[in-house]
């Protein structure tokens, strides 16, 4: 491979930006939204109170994201006064901002669930007077600047990609890859599998694709089962992230099937399979402390009254069962878990 | 003989036949309630001035044609509360998109021209037509099936640089014909005859005019001037209401008018900007530019946009510079169109923040008449990209609906049954296999 390609490989995968934003804007990289000396001073004597709006708050992923919202705002003397969880319920994310946005707080920052329906909600909280910064996704039709200030967010583009590019190295020549993808209309898991299907096409345009969707997790392993049936060469999966991933390598196991799988988000059993040198091969992992961290950095910038650009970024980082341990340190800011380093010792043990 | 044949064309003078008066009053109606101006019988009555049999007639037809639904109970005036008509805005979906140098915006959009999903990624404008056109295929088609959104019942296209009008209804033009890898490629009627419906195309400056007139800054405004400020710089007019698209459709290429000897593109497009960011780089005038020359190995706009915003003085005096010069190129539009507002789009807009747009608004204000600058207001688009996608929906909207059209094909229920868009299908597929049949040596991508 000339140096060239390795370039224009390392810029297909998840090391820079590899999307646009939702309204197609170029992304401000997270690390570039720093708040001056004189700024902090001056968040430090507003004393501002920030609510958060999470579709869940017992994920791996919403932890760490609340981690990095708290210790941000804390460093800037703001109070993360409410955490709403909305365990994925549409009406009761449409109540708790119409109810903050009657509340003495400054600014929310949210993940809409749910595109178009929550989108009049955020609107009302923007015109009740307090900051918006979404997380992950805009609602269509909502706009920067009148609607909400900015939406900090993974490369979901590019983690489709790096899942594809991690995938492809189990695909024989002529082979097929399958995508477990999600069936419910959600942007993330939208880009995540454009991304995928693109890099395959113009990488890998020998490799026949198929495509079986679950609505809710607990049909995606029989979805995973049911496009082995259908397809009998299939040598590798996408899962749109982690959870159904790990449904399907274990519905897999079941039957006896060992099949490559690549997903997005490095969770607690994705990291243990990896480690087991399990089906897992490869994650695109997002980095939620740091989210959370550049989200509350941007939300203190626009209650400020700085300009915040509308879309920030952050890109994922490519684990391999290799660096599963080393990883792990940097996405979820803690050591790993015994169970991931014994397994790791064990299978390394019974190779050597 | 000629007597007689000139009596009968007296006769028939504001008569028409029967099958066309129908056709009239279906459309009529139908927009009257698409647009909200009248949805109950009363006030269809009244706004059409046709009588109730008429009127209960029509609503029947198009209830049963799928274009219209009883909907809530009005407000009552004595006696029973009249029934609101709704139009259906999910019998059909518009596939849109906005195809740029660099990157492309893709959606789906009802029938009102909301738009419901969207998708932007990175695109090469000059890696030819088949590329790109195999990549909105490929997108559209799985948006439709991921999204189950209804059958498309047009295409909305925004394209680079200015788009011919067509000599008729659904005749298609050329499009990017500057573009070798472009010469003679039938885009348009590729793309249509895919997937089965009726195209229309728009310059991309014309569609985010219009996306900006329906859902941005210019919401509710008659009069607006859209500037898109990218490597070519060009504006959009909407005046009274309407796009003004001119004699050829070129309208609004401000970027061809001269600055001293230079053409403005030239020494105020995202070029221009990039070039000068580069050697004030190299040379050390500006050390921020110099630090991201160091580290990415090249200079963008979004540096020298950074660079400005943290205060580095060269790159706030090169806006500033850059937005004076787009100024004076706007302030004899202002003289002439006293538009309302003025939205200022493109990356160098995007990128460029308040020192560009401090700098247009300098040299508008000195150089307009101080009445057409009263209320007028300078912003930057907050739409992004999505305005050209927004438009392209509304481009596609205003040409199904327009009279003309919508008579065509109102008695059949879909645009997709009009007889001469039928007519044109099979136009394209005998000049597509023609042009299968003797190849021109295209080495294809």
């Amino acid at each position: 491979m000339s140096s060239k390609s390795l370039d224009q490989r390392q810029r297909d995968t998840a090391t820079v930006i590899a999307g646009l934003g939702p309204h197609g804007e170029r992304a401000v990289p997270a690390d570039q939204i720093q708040l001056t000396a004189a700024d902090a001073d001056q968040a430090r004597a507003r004393r501002f109170s920030v609510a958060v709006v999470l579709h869940t708050t017992t994920s791996d992923w919403s932890k760490q994201e609340l981690a990095g919202i708290a210790a941000t705002l804390g460093l800037y003397s703001a109070a993360l006064v409410e955490v709403v969880d909305c365990n994925f319920d549409v009406e009761l994310q449409i109540a708790a901002l119409n109810r903050l946005a009657g509340e003495p707080v400054d600014a929310v920052i949210s993940i809409p669930i749910g595109n178009a329906r929550v989108a009049a909600a955020h609107r009302s909280l923007t015109q009740s007077g307090r900051k918006l910064v979404l997380l992950d996704n805009a609602p269509t039709g909502m706009l920067p600047g009148t609607d909400y200030a900015s939406v900090v967010s993974t490369d979901n583009f590019g983690l489709g990609q790096s899942c594809a590019a991690m995938l492809s190295a189990h695909i024989p020549q002529g082979g097929a890859a399958g995508i477990l993808g999600y069936g419910i209309d959600f942007y993330a898991t939208h880009e995540r599998e454009i991304a995928f299907r693109k890099w395959m096409s113009r990488n890998r345009p020998d490799v026949t694709l198929v495509r079986e969707r679950f609505a809710e997790l607990d049909f995606a392993g029989q979805a995973a089962l049911t496009m082995v049936e259908k397809t009998p060469n299939l040598s590798g999966i996408f899962a749109v992230w982690d959870v159904p991933a790990m449904k399907a390598a274990r519905a897999l196991a079941r039957q006896g099937r060992d099949i490559a799988i690549t997903t997005v988000d490095l969770g607690n059993e994705v990291a243990i399979d990896m480690a087991r040198h399990g089906m897992i091969k490869g994650v695109g992992a997002q980095m939620p402390y740091d989210q959370g961290s550049a989200a509350a950095r941007v939300t203190l910038a626009a209650l400020l009254g700085l300009p915040v650009p509308p879309w920030v970024a952050l890109a994922g980082r490519d684990v391999t069962p290799f660096d599963v341990i080393e990883a792990y340190q940097v996405i979820w800011h803690l050591p790993a878990p015994k169970a991931i380093i014994d397994s790791l010792r064990t299978t390394s043990e019974g190779q050597s | 003989m000629r007597v007689a044949d000139g009596k009968a064309a007296l006769r028939s003078v504001g008569r028409p036949r029967t099958v066309d008066a129908a056709q009239a009053s279906l459309a009529l109606l139908l927009n009257l309630v698409r647009t909200g101006t009248a949805t109950t019988r009363q006030e269809l009555e009244r706004s059409s001035e046709l009588g109730r049999a008429v009127v209960a007639d029509r609503l029947a037809t198009m209830i049963e044609l799928g274009l219209l639904r009883e909907g809530e109970l009005g407000q009552t005036t004595g006696g029973r509360a009249p029934r609101h008509m709704q139009f259906r805005q999910d019998a059909g979906s518009l596939l849109v998109s906005a195809i740029d140098q660099s990157s492309i915006a893709l959606g789906i959009a009802d029938l009102n021209g909301q738009l419901l999903v969207e998708h932007h990624e990175a695109a090469q404008l000059d890696a030819g037509p088949e590329a790109i056109l195999d990549r909105l295929a490929t997108i559209f088609e799985w948006l439709l099936k991921e999204t189950e959104k209804p059958a498309p019942w047009g295409i909305g296209l925004a394209l680079p640089g200015p788009i011919e009008k067509p000599a008729a209804d659904f005749e298609t033009v050329s499009v990017l014909q500057t573009l070798r890898s472009w010469q003679d490629f039938p885009f348009l009627e590729h793309l249509a005859l895919r997937f089965g419906v009726p195209i229309f195309a728009r310059s991309g400056v014309q569609t985010m005019t219009m996306g900006e007139a329906k859902s941005g800054g210019g919401r509710g405004l008659s009069d607006i001037i859209y500037v898109k400020l990218g490597r070519s710089i060009g504006a959009g007019v909407i005046s009274e209401g309407h796009l003004h698209r001119g004699a050829q459709g070129a309208a609004g290429m401000i970027g061809h008018s001269r600055t001293g000897d230079e053409l403005l593109e030239a020494i105020a497009g995202a070029d221009a900007i990039t070039r000068e960011g580069a050697a004030a780089a190299e040379d050390g005038r500006s050390p921020y530019l110099a630090q991201a020359l160091a580290r990415y190995g090249e200079v963008s706009v979004v540096d020298i946009g950074h660079a400005a915003q943290l205060g580095d003085l060269f790159c706030v005096e090169l806006l500033g510079r850059c937005g004076r010069m787009v100024g004076e190129a706007l302030a004899p539009l202002v003289n002439l169109l006293n538009p309302a507002l003025i939205v200022i789009g493109g990356v160098v807009a995007e990128s460029g923040g308040d020192s560009l747009l401090a700098g247009i608004r300098e040299a508008v204000y000195r150089q307009s008449h101080p009445m057409a600058t009263r209320d007028l207001q300078i912003m930057r688009s907050q739409m992004g990209a999505s305005s050209g996608l927004v438009g392209a929906a509304q481009v596609v909207v205003e040409e199904l609906f327009s009279p003309s059209i919508l008579r065509g094909w109102i008695g059949h229920g879909s645009p997709l049954l009009h007889p001469d868009f039928q007519r044109s299908m099979e136009r394209y597929s005998e000049m597509l296999a023609l042009k299968t049949a003797t190849p021109t040596g295209r080495a294809s991508p």
